[in-house]
């Protein structure tokens, strides 16, 4: 029959395909391998997924290739410690596989440790029958800052330490899985994790189904729920603290936020307020925020209480928690069940506190402060690993986080012999590692190469819920004793497989519980701050763009108007002195060029761009992907343009695409973004910039004594040469010039129409009191636009522009005293309702 | 001895302060050998919010939050404070050194007065192994811990020069250990580095040092200043014993003891977290006054 032969051939193809991917394939010596089993045979599941990768091995390429798309696209990225510039996230080719029978037995030994470490968390900062009792030396706790002394006598609102804790596992030589570290003070990966799964399930729809994957979307809405029981109201604030957008892992912060509608903040939103309460700055006032997932490292979040350094946390946050105003996940203080230390006594603690041995084992570990560990440790030196016991390093280890005796010279080990010996205390000594290999796809073939994967469990009213999947990392060198995210090293989707078709479910909660919202809650002061700067940024950009090109094609054009030609240039060259994007005192020989890209004059467009970016960066979980991609184009088109000088021609090219790039994001900001307050507050910044620098251009080039030429540029400038042709058949005269510039509340380009606007999109705006009585922004806003009404263009002095151009200023600063961080706090003790 | 002491602290900023959050270190410290017998401070403009807490290290820690806008702010602690100390303990009988090393690393406690606090590197002093081996000059093997750490004390002074041009509150100990010169927090961060290399709990103490003026001249008001020493940890017997390296001398009826920390970071009399723009000025004014007619 045709159909069979056609299979057979077909799958005789594919088994040839996948031949050839794992031609020399063979598992490490000595190290357990997901792919070939110890007794040599490729294990069921994964020939299963390569086979049906290999069904279509055009297509294959094709997948591989929209799935890094789809990873650009979503602006999936991270950044390595120290570098200002996000990395592209480095997704691999292959998930890995776990059988769910196996998973099973996982889930099992993390939750277990995970109950383990709660036990001890509430007993260190609680009872503190442990160290009373020698079972855990209190100076094998103080080593790191991690440990909070201050959260001692503490109870936690919800009445739990832990509410994410995760297990980095690897398998070890006789291929059980081994705890490798735990991860309790803000475990990472979860969301790149979900969105791994996201871009390869996409890339991969088929796959994906056959496979039976179990779905990750379950663990989020039980982490949520979780969350949420940890309020005192039935309907908490549940916030993201984020140390920003310089964070390793604020991409991530972003988009847990925007996936479980979590509130991102930052230390600087927050304050403690009445009843010691924690209060979100929002431009209707304080509002309560009742659970706080911290990302911020325990030491830096209050700085009243712990590092007063700390600009990241809230001052009172402690005290706050004491009085039970406010729930922090994970508890400060948590984190110090992360340091190597404590892998030496949580083994033992487990008998103590569960009355059981751990399903799963972590490496064996010997803290070094104790006589009798340090002396099995310096007695079996050559063949143990040495770490710092708290930090990344310690003296002798400056070069590498972790030694073995038998590979370090005479010299190295003299000096780490002798640090362990002196203070011991700061050391662990621990079995050598060798993480068990996955395959990896490298260029067209399959490697063997080293993972850790990362388990995630979370408390929830239902007892404590894992993530199936997680975050594995896979090393890009055979042998890697740690792999953590840097050069190289690519993140794996992890597929649990179930034995039958997955029920899938998604984030939609029960229709009976969903109520109806248009609007999001209360805008955060700092986002509104940072869209109404990235307004005034985006438009100060466009201005700046007119300048120069108006500087460039009056350099290129033979037919400009001759009289005053010259000058115009000059006073343009003048204009971009004052906006900072000349330098007034070094001629520069191609002042348009400077203008355009010189990164050390805080008004070039580059600069400007720059600034447009960090404002967007800090509100991105407010912005789609494609807005986001738009706005790095702005600062990616100017810097690759060719180093050498730009001809005018390159230079007018080059604006001509930065505008049209201004075009489509306001345009993306019009018809998509959600007429909310934040939106409000970047139109008011876009507005009072286009009516500052209106005024300021038309003093420069609509002065009494303006020549014809100056009034083109105006014209130019404000982008309404076809609208004054249409309508003065005379040729360029002043007052009507003027009227267009300042007063004709028509053009979208004037003053008026700015005013306008402001007025309405404050008067829109929440208010502190309901006693009728407007606010100062509106006040003057009000005002202003009154006054514009009712003007007349050729009775205007100069000084009544420049008058103008000061209330707007003024406005601005309304605006900010009002809404923005200072503002709110200002007023907090006099906002009358609270919550 | 009965002391009053009268410390003043003005900020003066460059913007407009909104809001300020601040941290008072200034209530002497209550226990065996020191008494606080009245304790008041005065703050303008006035705070809206006050309170007090000890902290992990049982320092008595005032916050205060100011909302009035503000670009001056002054803070006036005036303390009574009575010292009687006990003797220094005799030094040969305190334990070997090698021995509190042992017990600190072994301490089954947590409380304020643990060890296992003293153990590691902080925020300021990290450890650096020039000043370990300086330290161990004085520590021989076997030595009582007190009188090797008496010895460094002694060599701390006589090796090191006072300069207060030489160093900034952000000098870290190496760099001070290196240039052999500093004021006195220097030398205690110095010592501290010494004695933590060495496995040995160490503390910063941070207070008042009476001053004597020359025979025949009165006290210049507001001449004296903060003072910082160390406290080393002899052993569960002994405890706490303060040494003062910038004068060769023990803490003594002299010494007020305000605060004890890791090291300065941990205990300045006064910080503050403030909304504001620009930076802003400090002056600082301290009268140790001897109450005549109490002893």
């Amino acid at each position: 029959m045709p159909v069979t032969v056609r299979t057979s051939s077909a799958s005789a193809k594919a088994e040839a395909q996948v031949a050839q991917w794992t031609a020399g394939y063979a598992p490490l010596p000595g190290i357990p391998d997901e792919f070939i089993g110890p007794d040599g045979t490729r294990r069921a599941h994964w020939t299963r997924l390569l086979t049906q990768l290999a069904a279509d091995p055009a297509a294959v390429a094709e997948r591989f290739a929209a799935a890094d798309r789809r990873v650009r696209n979503r602006g999936m990225s991270y950044r390595v410690r120290g570098e200002t510039a996000e990395r592209v996230w480095p997704l691999s080719r292959l998930p890995l596989l776990i059988p769910a029978a196996e998973w099973r037995k996982i889930e099992q030994g993390v939750i277990q440790r995970a109950e383990l470490i709660e036990k001890v968390l509430a007993d260190v900062y609680g009872e503190g029958k442990l160290i009373a009792e020698g079972a855990l030396p209190a100076a094998a706790l103080t080593g790191t800052a991690d440990f909070v002394a201050a959260m001692r006598g503490v109870k936690p609102p919800g009445g739990r330490w832990l509410r994410v804790y995760a297990a980095d596992i690897g398998r070890g030589p006789d291929g059980d899985w081994w705890v490798l570290g735990d991860r309790a003070q803000a475990p990472s990966g979860s969301g790149y994790a979900l969105e791994n799964r996201l871009v390869v399930s996409q890339a991969f729809p088929d796959l994906y189904s056959q496979m039976n994957v179990e779905r990750v979307a379950p663990f989020f809405r039980d982490l949520r729920a979780g969350m949420k029981s940890g309020g005192e109201r039935s309907e908490p604030r549940i916030c993201i603290l984020t140390p920003g957008p310089y964070s390793e892992t604020y991409f991530e912060h972003a988009y847990l936020a925007r996936y479980l509608g979590f509130l991102l903040v930052e230390g600087s939103d927050l304050v403690v307020g009445e009843g010691r309460r924690v209060y979100l700055r929002t431009i209707a006032g304080l509002k309560r925020a009742d659970v706080l997932w911290r990302q911020v490292d325990s030491e830096w979040i209050d700085p009243i209480e712990l590092n007063s350094a700390s600009k990241l946390g809230v001052p009172g946050l402690l005290d706050a928690m004491r009085a039970g105003g406010v729930e922090v996940e994970n508890a400060p203080g948590a984190g110090f069940i992360e340091s190597r230390a404590m892998l030496a006594f949580l083994p033992r603690l487990a008998k103590r506190l569960i009355g059981r041995e751990l399903e799963m084992p972590n490496i064996a570990t010997w803290w070094c402060g104790q006589p009798g560990a340090r002396a099995r440790v310096l007695d079996k030196f050559d063949n143990i690993a040495i770490a710092s016991a708290f930090g990344d390093s310690a003296r002798g280890l400056e070069k590498r986080r972790v030694a073995v005796g038998s590979e370090l010279g005479e010299a190295e080990r003299a000096t780490l012999k002798a640090a362990i010996a002196a203070r011991g205390l700061d050391y662990v000594g621990q079995e050598v590692v060798r993480l068990s290999t996955m395959p990896r796809w490298e260029d067209g073939m399959l490697v063997p190469r080293p993972f850790v994967l990362r388990v995630y469990v979370a408390a929830t009213p239902e007892g404590w819920k894992v993530m199936p999947g997680g975050f594995a990392r896979v090393s890009d060198k055979p042998d890697a004793r740690a792999v953590s995210m840097g050069q190289g090293v690519e993140s794996a989707d992890v597929w649990v497989l179930a034995d039958k078709p997955v029920v899938t479910s998604s984030l939609l909660p029960n229709p009976e519980r969903t109520h109806i919202a248009r609007l999001l809650g209360n805008l955060p002061s700092r986002a509104a701050d940072n869209l109404f700067w990235f307004g005034r940024y985006l438009e100060r950009c466009e201005a700046t763009l007119r300048l120069v090109r108006a500087l460039s094609s009056r350099a290129l054009d033979p037919e400009a108007p001759v009289t005053g030609a010259k000058e115009a240039a000059e006073a343009l060259k003048g204009l971009l002195v004052a906006w900072g994007a000349i330098d007034a005192k070094e001629k520069s020989p191609r002042p348009a060029e400077t203008a355009l890209r010189e990164p050390d004059n805080y008004g070039s467009a580059l600069s400007i761009a720059n600034a447009a970016n960090f404002a967007a960066s800090v509100i991105r979980e407010r912005l789609t992907q494609q807005t986001w991609a738009l706005i790095g184009r702005l600062r990616s088109d100017l810097l690759a343009l060719p180093e050498d000088a730009l001809t005018d021609a390159q230079i007018l090219d080059c604006i001509d695409e930065q505008l049209t790039t201004i075009a489509a994001l306001s345009g993306l900001f019009d018809e998509n973004f959600n007429r909310g307050a934040g939106w409000r507050f970047y139109e008011l910044g876009r507005r009072i910039e286009r009516g500052i620098n209106t005024c300021r251009i038309s003093r420069q080039f609509a002065h009494q004594k303006a020549t014809e030429s100056d009034l083109d540029v105006l014209l130019d400038l404000i982008d309404s040469q076809i609208t004054y042709h249409s309508r003065t058949l005379i040729g360029v005269a002043l007052a009507p010039v003027r009227d267009m510039a300042l007063l004709d509340p028509y053009n979208p380009r004037s003053v008026a129409f700015q005013t306008r606007r402001i007025e309405e999109h404050i008067a829109t705006l929440p208010v502190l009191r309901q006693d009728g009585i407007p606010e100062e922004p509106l006040r003057l806003a009000t005002r202003l636009s009154a006054e514009l009404d009712t003007e007349v263009a050729d009775r205007l002095e100069d000084a009544s522009v420049l008058g103008i151009e000061n209330r707007l200023t003024q406005l601005a600063e309304a605006i900010a005293r009002r809404y923005f961080l200072h503002g709110a706090s200002a007023r907090a003790e006099k906002i009358m309702s609270l919550g | 001895m009965i002391y009053d002491i009268v410390h003043l602290t003005r900020y003066t900023y460059n913007g407009p302060v909104v809001v300020n959050d601040c941290v008072l270190r200034l209530r002497p410290r209550s226990e065996p050998g020191q008494l606080v017998l009245a304790f008041r401070v005065e703050a303008q403009p006035t705070p809206r919010d006050w309170g007090e807490h000890s902290d992990a290290f049982a320092n008595r820690v005032a916050r205060m939050r100011i909302e009035t806008p503000h670009r001056e702010m002054s803070i006036k602690s005036i303390s009574r404070v009575e010292i009687a100390r006990a003797a220094p303990p005799l030094a040969a009988l305190t334990p070997a050194w090698e021995t509190v090393a042992a017990e600190a690393v072994d301490t089954q406690s947590l409380a304020p007065d643990s060890p296992a606090f003293a153990l590691y590197p902080s925020r300021l002093v990290s450890l650096f192994p020039a000043a370990a081996a300086y330290a161990r000059e004085s520590f021989t093997d076997r030595r009582p811990i007190y009188e090797a750490a008496v010895e460094l004390t002694k060599r701390i002074y006589k090796d090191f020069a006072f300069d207060s041009k030489a160093t900034e509150v952000t000098t870290s100990p190496a760099q001070a250990f290196e240039a052999r010169r500093g004021v006195c927090q220097d030398f205690a961060h110095v010592m501290i580095a010494g004695l933590r290399g060495l496995g040995l709990p160490a503390l910063y103490v941070s207070g008042y040092i009476r001053t004597i003026p020359p025979p025949g001249k009165a006290r210049l008001q507001g001449a004296d200043a903060s003072h910082a020493w160390v406290a080393v940890w002899c052993g569960p017997a002994y405890g706490w014993l303060g040494l003062d390296p910038t004068n060769a001398i023990p803490e003594g009826d002299d010494h007020i003891v305000v605060a004890r920390g890791r090291d300065y970071a941990d205990v300045p009399p006064v910080e503050g977290v403030v909304l504001s723009y620009g930076g802003h000025e400090l002056d600082v004014e301290v009268d140790v006054i001897p109450v005549v007619g109490k002893t």
